[in-house]
């Protein structure tokens, strides 16, 4: 990693590894400490609280490392930040809203068609959803990406953040500013669910966070699958390892990339519809903070790295969740805890929980 | 051949319908409607049959598109032929054409039929639905559209062919293009010798200086509100360019050092939550030294990381700060969400400022402090180390920079001038809130930063007037410059990636990625050259 061998050999700690370890130390004491507080001697919440914040962070955290994958497998390949990821999720979110709006406006015998017939309801609106994520993935990379292929860092970079400016501010345009009630079907109400008694009090686990949670794992399962064993997820490997080589053994590098893209919109447009499923609101901002999350959970479990980036996810959305009451902070600091273990970890561990598939050489 | 002609130009006029569609879905053709009423006059706004007199304006709006889709379709034919050119437009036309009639036709049927678009469409409100349809029925309107398109696109063509072919571009050029590049010369040759002697150079700074006094009492309050924003941002604009043009470290959470200047001042001044009320100009000071400690101490733990990674965790380090001003859990510190209110504005003499020229004029004193500072540092010792190590920075080490001084160094200047910028900031609004320090703010000056030409101090300032200043005066179109800002980026980064002003260094470094010969083209043009370059040798 350090190019400076020579200096490290002469010096046996350098400062920074000497402030890391202080810092580490100290942190880790705090935390026990405060595990200690909030567990033993406080009790502020009973285990029925924690049950239900953990359950709330897991099925995040499943929909973040949907997200995640997608800049995982893009900045694998081409080394740049898709800023406009978040985005696309939010235009699969729309996808899926339109569909539910659509498929309730359809009379059946004995209701809406989104009520009578829920299975063909979701997976029609998972199709309009990751199809129109899909869409967009694309034409991002084909319009956007694909001219910029050779220049500096930098400018892929710009061009995806004014892809991002763009694709907000049209959705703001084109449906307005006002968030929208996502319609799910009646068997997906969202608070609806199983029952769970922990200590004598009822938690509620729903049926949309167990929709949710196995769907994107299914996913994840799915496309892990598709990486690593399949002639398309092989060509992606070789573009990821080195282009050239890759297009002399008769890879077309730019559609793999296309596909990429292609893969990683859908994974994104699915988030989104379960994101609205969940948590029950589309508008035109609704996939920035998640974009941002879901980077933060693809650098937590090392760039590049699928399995990682579902790690990552679940371990950022558990952390979010529990980590305001196990500190005793307000909940409106989990985005600080968030960002703060994203600092640590790369402040102490810069290749991610599980390692990053790349080089720094590479990069 | 014929059917890769006839690709492209199916390609050209799907790019041209999906805009067309898209830009009657954002509502733009009313706007366009009447900003071209007002351009060609009122009185020749002709209602057509009850609409709301500005259909005409529309229709040309566009056939002025049509127009545009048709010279692109007949640019770059080779052979340059009538009968292609003509035969290009067409086929764009019409399929531009067929989407907006085939759209047209849609809304007509719907609003017909007693749909309100605008439930789900936003912009597809009762009266531009009514512009856009004319009150006439659907397949008039899909005709008329269809024609409207297909028209524009052949005329755009044959102006295309005829600019082309014509020889007034050339002598356009001649009559006024020497002229112009003959004043440029003679303006740089006198400017170049005026700046030579010390005694004419001083003069020339005078004479800035006293405009620079004179326009901001000329302006009203708004343009000088205007002008103040566009300074700000020239302030951290010029941090930033340290930081990234110079040092070449990717910050994503400038915003930080911003806020923090903020509120430095707006604690230690104003009487909300902590009732110090201490004067501007000793918080001056203090805020911009806060903020350059904050860079230091966030430099320390981060700078080890490079490229993308330390994009990513400064972002995170704007983002935690952002959230924290936010939070409620710390209003007794911060003021919370609602922000601190009664920042102290500066005194001279006894005298407040007041005006919006007074904090013209200490931006303007800030500018021209971060100039001269970032001048002599990048000439310097310390300017050269900074360059050596964006180019390489493990080189640089071995040639014996201390990188890690250096880095130090390059984040907390930018992080002084970002304070500075932040202080100066909260005391003109008298206010400082969360809702000012996004990560939105960072992103813009990184924008401006590039757009305007890395690493080049003019370049950052023709890029903070671009991009803050031109959406202000472009009002009538608020609604739509946030979108076409963002495309706007797009296309910079792909037309002119090195900046408007770029420093000469950065546009080499930029074209030096073309300058290989690229073994996938496929154009006719390259195969002749590789062809008469063999025959050569």
């Amino acid at each position: 990693m350090q190019p400076a061998v020579a200096l490290r050999s002469r010096i046996p700690l350098t400062p920074f590894q000497i402030a890391q370890i202080v810092i580490g130390i100290a942190f880790t004491i705090y935390l026990v400490y405060r595990f200690y507080v909030v567990l033993v001697v406080q009790r502020t919440y009973g285990p029925d609280t924690w049950l239900r914040l953990a359950i709330s962070g897991l099925v995040l955290g499943a929909v973040y490392g949907l997200i995640a994958i997608g800049y995982t497998l893009v900045y694998g390949i081409l080394f740049m930040i898709n800023f406009a990821h978040g985005d696309i999720m939010m235009v699969g979110c729309f996808g899926g809203y339109f569909v539910f709006e659509a498929l309730r406006a359809i009379h059946a015998p004995g209701g809406s068609f989104l009520d009578v017939y829920p299975i063909p309801s979701v997976l029609l609106a998972f199709a309009g959803g990751m199809g129109v994520a899909a869409v967009g993935g694309y034409f991002l990379e084909k319009i956007a990406y694909r001219p910029l292929r050779n220049a500096p860092r930098l400018v892929p970079l710009i061009s995806a953040i004014g892809a991002s400016i763009f694709l907000e501010n049209a959705a703001q345009l084109l449906f307005g500013s006002q968030p929208r009630d996502y319609s799910n079907p009646a068997v997906l109400t969202r608070g609806t669910g199983w029952n769970l008694y922990v200590g004598g009090t009822a938690v509620v686990v729903t049926y949309t966070g167990v929709f949710t949670f196995v769907l994107s794992i299914l996913m994840l399962i799915g496309l892990y699958l598709l990486v690593q064993h399949t002639r398309l997820g092989r060509a992606m490997r070789a573009v990821a390892e080195n282009k050239p080589v890759a297009s002399l053994m008769g890879i077309d590098v730019d559609s793999v990339i296309s596909q990429t893209f292609i893969i990683s919109g859908a994974l994104a447009g699915a988030a989104g519809v379960m994101w609205g499923v969940h948590l029950g609101l589309v508008y035109y901002y609704v996939g920035f903070v998640p974009g941002i999350k879901a980077f933060t959970a693809a650098v937590l479990g090392g760039i590049g790295n699928v399995p990682g980036a579902m790690l990552g996810g679940v371990f950022l959305g558990v952390v979010e969740a529990l980590g305001p009451p196990i500190l005793g902070w307000s909940f409106q600091l989990a985005d600080v805890i968030a960002f703060a273990i994203l600092v640590l970890v790369l402040v102490f561990r810069p290749t991610g929980l599980l390692g990053e598939v790349l080089t720094e050489a590479k990069v | 051949m014929t059917r890769d002609r006839l690709r492209q130009s199916l390609t050209t006029g799907a790019i041209f319908g999906v805009v067309l569609v898209f830009l009657v879905l954002i509502g733009f053709q009313a706007t366009a409607a009447q900003l071209i009423g007002g351009l060609i006059g009122n009185g020749y706004s002709i209602a057509i049959s009850g609409t709301s007199g500005l259909g005409l304006d529309m229709l040309v709006f566009f056939a002025l598109i049509g127009l545009w889709a048709g010279m692109s379709a007949a640019r770059r034919r080779t052979p340059d032929l009538w009968s292609y050119a003509l035969e290009g437009a067409a086929v764009t036309g019409a399929v531009s054409g067929a989407a907006l009639a085939l759209f047209g036709f849609l809304v007509d049927q719907l609003s017909a039929a007693g749909v309100a678009l605008s439930a789900y469409l936003a912009q597809m409100v009762t009266s531009n639905t009514q512009l856009f349809i004319l009150n006439l029925p659907a397949t008039q309107v899909a005709v008329l559209y269809f024609a409207l398109i297909l028209l524009s696109s052949l005329l755009g063509a044959v102006m295309m062919r005829g600019m082309v072919r014509a020889s007034w571009p050339q002598r356009l050029n001649d009559h006024l293009g020497r002229p112009f590049a003959r004043l440029g010369g003679w303006l740089s040759h006198t400017l170049h010798r005026v700046t030579a002697n010390r005694g004419s150079r001083y003069s020339l700074y005078g004479v800035l200086i006293l405009l620079a006094i004179l326009i901001p009492q000329g302006l009203g309050p708004f343009w000088n509100y205007t002008l103040g924003t566009v300074l700000i941002y020239v302030l951290l604009g010029l941090g930033l360019n340290v930081v990234v043009g110079l040092a070449g470290l990717l910050d994503l959470g400038y915003v930080a050092f911003y806020a923090i200047g903020a509120y430095t001042v707006a604690l230690l001044t104003a009487p909300a939550p902590h009732h110090l009320l201490w004067s501007f100009w000793i918080a001056l000071p203090i805020g911009i030294a806060v903020a350059a400690l904050a860079g230091v101490v966030l430099g320390v733990p981060v700078l080890r990381l490079r490229g993308d990674y330390l994009a990513i965790v400064t972002l995170g380090f704007g983002e935690i700060l952002g959230t924290l001003t936010r939070a409620d859990a710390l209003t007794s510190f911060t003021g919370g969400p609602m922000g601190v209110k009664d920042v102290a504005g500066p005194t001279l003499f006894g005298l407040s400022f007041s005006s919006g020229a007074d904090y013209i004029y200490l931006m303007a004193l800030g500018t021209i402090v971060i100039i001269l500072i970032t001048t002599r540092l990048q000439n310097s010792r310390v300017g050269r180390a900074w360059e050596a190590m964006r180019e390489d920075e493990t080189v640089a080490r071995a040639m014996g920079v201390n990188t890690l001084v250096q880095k130090l160094l390059a984040f907390g200047i930018g992080a002084a001038f970002a304070g500075m910028g932040g202080v100066i900031f909260a005391a003109r609004n008298q206010f400082t809130g969360p809702d000012d320090y996004t990560l939105m703010v960072s992103i813009n000056v990184l924008c401006l930063v590039i757009v305007g030409g890395m690493g080049n101090m003019p370049g950052v300032i023709a890029g903070a007037l671009v991009l803050k200043g031109l959406p202000e005066v472009l009002r009538q179109l608020q609604d739509y410059r946030l979108v076409a800002f963002g495309a706007l980026l797009v296309v910079m980064m792909i037309v002119r990636p090195e900046g408007i002003l770029p420093s000469r260094r950065r546009r080499l470094e930029v074209h030096a990625a073309e300058s290989p010969p690229q073994t996938d083209s496929e154009g006719p043009g390259d195969r002749e050259r590789l062809a008469r370059n063999d025959g050569r040798s």
